[in-house]
């Protein structure tokens, strides 16, 4: 029963629309990563109140992965790298933590390790600047560790180009390897029993305190349980296209530090 | 990308997917929380929102759209809202709809204008809870029924009988406003002004 007045009235209320005082809607950007961080949480009765993207993000999870640690003793972060992606993320379905390439998952690891692993497949040794020169994507290293011991190649292209570099210091124990985004998705996968949330320039981190088995998925996409072995506390950021994860320090504090070193 | 893709993208957790579909709907969304009552929670009610749709992205199975499902959980948060601190935030008007200056339009005719919207926001406020969210959300948010079903939670045919209902109470309601003393200088649909 739209009659002649009924339009005139929808046309004010259309008009009045534009005049109404509604608060400016929040910046896409800031509440994506807002919503990212908070997707797949359990309810909870505050669930309401204001938080940032990162504050959000520790809690939870230092939650999550409490629980998980009780509930299963080898509790496993699976880590594999994925498709180059700016943030991490939580899938919602399947209960994965992606960071740049890394994706982390519930999945227990490995039963059994074996003996004397190899970490990578392929390595050979190199100079920084023949890795820099090889290597598809920019290599870096951080400065607060000085010269790097060792350089190493691993996973080549038929072209030669490295799929993974790898930096060591310290004798041995601290390793920064440093993963091509741009070609394959998938690096390692991990076993962890604690996550934390870090920020390196800005980006998201994760922190992983514990050891873990971590294995490295091949090109193809293939499981290497050659290379599966336990890892020490990992640092894991990403620049770009390229993931990198810091292996062998101690403490969260001096690994940001050695991370916001790059250059 | 397209939705269809971004929806398919995000259920396997890629963050470009959800960052597409948090852009493309936060307006929207946000619009609708703050019109139906929440106010300064527009925010975290939107925030509430999305997490609650992609939690859910895998029941979704997207025979109304993203949107529709969205404003769904929208409207229900804002229920809960208003449940919960017992009360709803009303409409207000622009400060600049009354003192914004105009150099095209007759400052009188201005004021008249500011004056006929200032009295329909009371029009509109002064509707029973259920008649105002249909008018609110069929013309301030420009929603169609289905949208407005869905908002509301309501079925469709209700929304389509609530609004002839709600726009004859809102044409009374403004007859009667325009009996106050008010500087109207013109008052239309066969009001009588002083």
């Amino acid at each position: 029963m739209a009659d002649h007045r009924d339009d005139a009235l929808i046309a004010e209320l259309r008009d009045l629309a534009g005049w109404l005082d509604v608060p400016a809607a929040p910046q896409a950007g800031g509440l994506a990563a807002a919503v990212l961080a908070r997707v797949g949480e359990p309810r909870r009765p505050s669930a309401r109140s204001a938080r940032s993207a990162w504050s959000a993000w520790p809690g939870w999870w230092r939650r999550r992965w409490r629980v998980l640690a009780a509930a299963v003793a080898a509790a496993a972060c699976v880590v594999a790298v994925v498709p180059p992606a700016r943030a991490a993320v939580l899938d919602a379905v399947s209960g994965l933590l992606r960071i740049g390439g890394i994706e982390i998952s519930e999945e227990p690891g490995p039963g059994t390790l074996p003996a004397t692993p190899s970490p990578l497949p392929s390595v050979r040794s190199a100079a920084l600047d023949e890795a820099r020169r090889v290597a598809k994507f920019p290599v870096r290293a951080p400065l607060v560790l000085g010269v790097p011991e060792g350089v190493e190649l691993a996973d080549p292209a038929p072209d030669g180009a490295p799929r993974v570099v790898t930096l060591t210091y310290r004798g041995g124990a601290v390793r920064l390897d440093q993963l091509d985004g741009t070609v394959d998705p998938f690096f390692f996968k991990k076993s962890a029993v604690n996550a934390e949330f870090v920020t390196v320039d800005g980006g998201m981190a994760i922190w992983l305190p514990g050891p873990h088995t971590i294995t490295y998925v091949d090109r193809t996409g293939k499981e290497q349980t050659a290379t599966a072995r336990l890892a020490g506390p990992t640092l894991i950021w990403t620049a770009g296209n390229v993931t990198y994860r810091l292996e062998g320090v101690p403490t969260v504090d001096e690994a940001l530090a050695i991370a916001r070193s790059m250059t | 990308m397209d939705e269809v893709t971004a929806l398919t993208r995000a259920r396997r957790g890629d963050p470009d997917a959800y960052e597409f579909l948090v852009a493309r709907h936060t307006v929207a969304a946000h619009r609708t929380a703050a019109l139906l009552g929440a106010g300064d929670d527009a925010d975290d009610v939107v925030q509430e929102s999305f997490v609650k749709a992609f939690s859910r992205l895998g029941r979704f199975r997207g025979d109304s759209g993203f949107r529709t499902w969205l404003l769904a959980i929208v409207g229900n948060e804002t229920r809960n809202l208003h449940r919960s601190r017992k009360r709803r935030d009303g409409l207000a008007l622009r400060a600049a709809a009354v003192s914004e200056p105009d150099e095209v339009q007759d400052p009188v005719d201005n004021a008249v204008a500011a004056d006929r919207r200032r009295r329909l926001v009371e029009a509109i406020e002064s509707l029973d809870g259920r008649d105002r969210d249909v008018v609110i959300c069929r013309y301030l948010l420009d929603l169609t029924e289905a949208e407005t079903a869905a908002t509301l939670a309501l079925p469709k045919g209700t929304v389509k009988s609530r609004t002839a209902r709600a726009l004859v109470k809102l044409r009374e309601r403004l007859d009667v406003l325009a009996g106050d003393p008010q500087p109207a200088k013109e008052v239309p649909d066969g009001g009588s002004p002083r």
